[in-house]
């Protein structure tokens, strides 16, 4: 009414005509009409919703087993009803809709485990929820489902602890390398390839041999996945480089200040991992050149004999110095190597220099480094502008 | 309908899930165990009581870690242990020996109606009746202050 109103008192203005109006109302009436909830109805809906989750509530100790478990069905049921008639009705958020029923199926294992006395410090639930947040994500493809997947995963690799079984890790590498191959998104290509390294880690509860070196190991395995699908290796690149610039620092820093005598070291498995590590170097110098930087870390090995961790130090530094280096020839984006350089030198410092040094001296160097880096990299800008101009 | 599919899936799984412990009372035997209360309840976990079993101690012979066991009627009808080894076999209840006292995953906890855990917990003599079946898998089904 209000849209005709305004219709004629244009019309009386002489903005449009006659057959304009009717054009327009013409063309209003074939839009689809909003349909409106009455308010009342609203209310009355939320207020039966509250009564009947606190009569359920109320008396919940006295229902028998399997109508507990079968009330919270139910709901898991109704939500994914609801998601299917928002899709084909469009009306509200169906991912949401479908999320609450897959939160109410974790729901629904929770309350048979109370009802039954069966004890949840296991991974059951995890593997449950992993599972079925994959197959919504690969079914209907939204990433909010790998959120959910990622976030069980890891789950499922903590409640394995402390003693996972062989077929349950293998179990768990063949799931998730099948959702690393067929995802096409980043987001699912990231979280997968994390949890293959995580499950990497779980080495440490697998095999009575305390390595000190797994975090390599898998990372060099996982090169292979590059090999595997290459047209993710893009997507990929910084991870392998963040890691292991992580796993360098880690070294340096727990070299530096820990005594590792709880650490099974083996003079075979060292030189192993070097010569491994000059493999990788090569495959990766040949097909993935930008990721070559990871086999430094085949030094680790060897370089973690010397308790003063001179050596790590050295080559945390010269990795960090030539990285920055080699970026700033390519014109390649220098801030995660100034990330990991700034990084780099607290641990040093921490490490050699913390007890000997006043605090205030210690920030004073650090402010200092802090102030000549970012004045080279002011530089560099100002240069590059100048050549560009 | 393949919209419905992962609903039926996920029905079907906590179905077999529910089943396989009304299994384990439809084909298993029935026994009742002393049990104490050893920790108060968890505000976070809802209201359970922790429980340990006097009548269930592991012998000099066992090796402390995993073990399995099965067990019996004793002749005051309380559960005692029949048969304990360091190697599964069929039908064995699978549990961890530590100082000859004996844990299993599923005898742990219990969980209880709202307000009655101070009472069993004061109480300390407690009895819990479980369900055992034929291939080990236990099913707790009641806590009770016990009688002797």
């Amino acid at each position: 009414m209000e849209m005709k109103r305004k219709l004629y008192q244009w019309r009386d203005e002489g903005f449009i005509d006659q057959a304009s109006i009717e054009r327009i109302l013409a063309f209003e009436k074939q839009q689809p009409q909003k349909k409106k909830v009455p308010l009342l109805l609203m209310i009355s809906l939320i207020f039966l919703a509250l009564a009947i989750f606190s009569f359920i509530a109320a008396n919940w100790q006295l229902m028998p087993d399997l109508l507990k478990v079968s009330l919270v069905l139910l709901l898991m049921w109704i939500f994914y009803g609801l998601g299917y008639a928002a899709e084909r009705k469009q009306f509200g958020w169906p991912i949401l809709f479908r999320l609450i029923g897959l939160a109410m199926f974790a729901a629904s294992i929770i309350v048979t485990a109370q009802t039954f006395h069966f004890s949840l410090s296991n991974s059951v639930l995890p593997w449950a929820m992993f599972l079925a947040a994959l197959g919504h994500y690969f079914y209907w493809r939204h990433m909010s489902y790998t959120l959910v997947g990622f976030f069980f995963g890891l789950q499922v690799l903590t409640s394995a602890l402390p003693a996972i079984s062989w077929v349950e890790w293998g179990l768990f590498i063949a799931i998730t390398l099948a959702w690393f191959y067929f995802s096409k998104e980043a987001l699912p290509i990231v979280f997968s390839w994390l949890l293959l390294f995580g499950s990497g880690l779980m080495l440490w509860s697998l095999i009575d041999y305390t390595s000190a070196l797994w975090p390599i190991w898998t990372l060099f395995t996982l090169v292979f996945l590059l090999i595997l699908a290459p047209q993710k290796e893009p997507i990929l690149r910084p991870l392998y480089l963040i890691i292991g610039a992580i796993q360098l620092i880690v070294y340096l820093g727990v070299r530096g200040e820990a005594n590792l005598s709880f650490i099974d070291f083996s003079w075979l498995e060292v030189i192993l991992l070097a010569v491994v590590s000059i493999g990788i170097f090569g495959l990766c110098f040949i097909k993935f050149r930008t990721i070559s930087w990871i086999a430094i870390l085949g030094t680790v090995g060897l370089l973690l004999v010397d308790d003063t961790a001179i050596g790590i130090a050295i080559v945390a530094q010269l990795s960090a110095l030539s990285y920055l280096i080699m970026a700033q020839r390519q014109e390649r984006s220098l801030t995660l190597g100034f990330v990991y350089f700034i990084i780099v030198q607290f641990v040093i410092y921490v490490i050699y220099v913390w007890e000997r040094l006043d605090m205030s001296l210690f920030f004073l160097i650090g402010a200092l480094l802090l102030f000549i880096l970012s004045g080279i990299g002011w530089w560099i800008n100002r240069k590059k502008e100048g050549a560009i101009t | 309908m393949k919209n419905f599919l992962f609903p039926f899936a996920q029905t079907l799984f906590v179905s077999i899930l529910v089943l396989s412990f009304y299994a384990i009372s439809w084909f298993g035997e029935s026994y009742v165990l002393r049990a104490e209360p050893y920790d108060p309840f968890d505000p976070f976990y809802g209201e359970y009581v922790m429980l340990q079993y006097p009548d269930l101690t592991a012998t000099d012979t066992i090796e402390p870690g995993t073990i399995y066991f099965t067990i019996k009627e004793g002749p005051d009808r309380f559960a005692v242990i029949d048969k304990i080894e360091n190697e599964p076999f069929f039908g064995a209840i699978r549990g961890y020996s530590y100082d000859n006292r004996i844990v299993t995953e599923q005898l742990e906890q219990f969980y209880v109606e709202q307000g009655l855990g101070p009472e069993l917990e004061d109480a300390r003599d407690l009895q819990l009746t479980v369900d055992v079946a034929p291939w080990g898998s236990i099913r707790p089904k009641d806590l009770e202050i016990r009688n002797e």
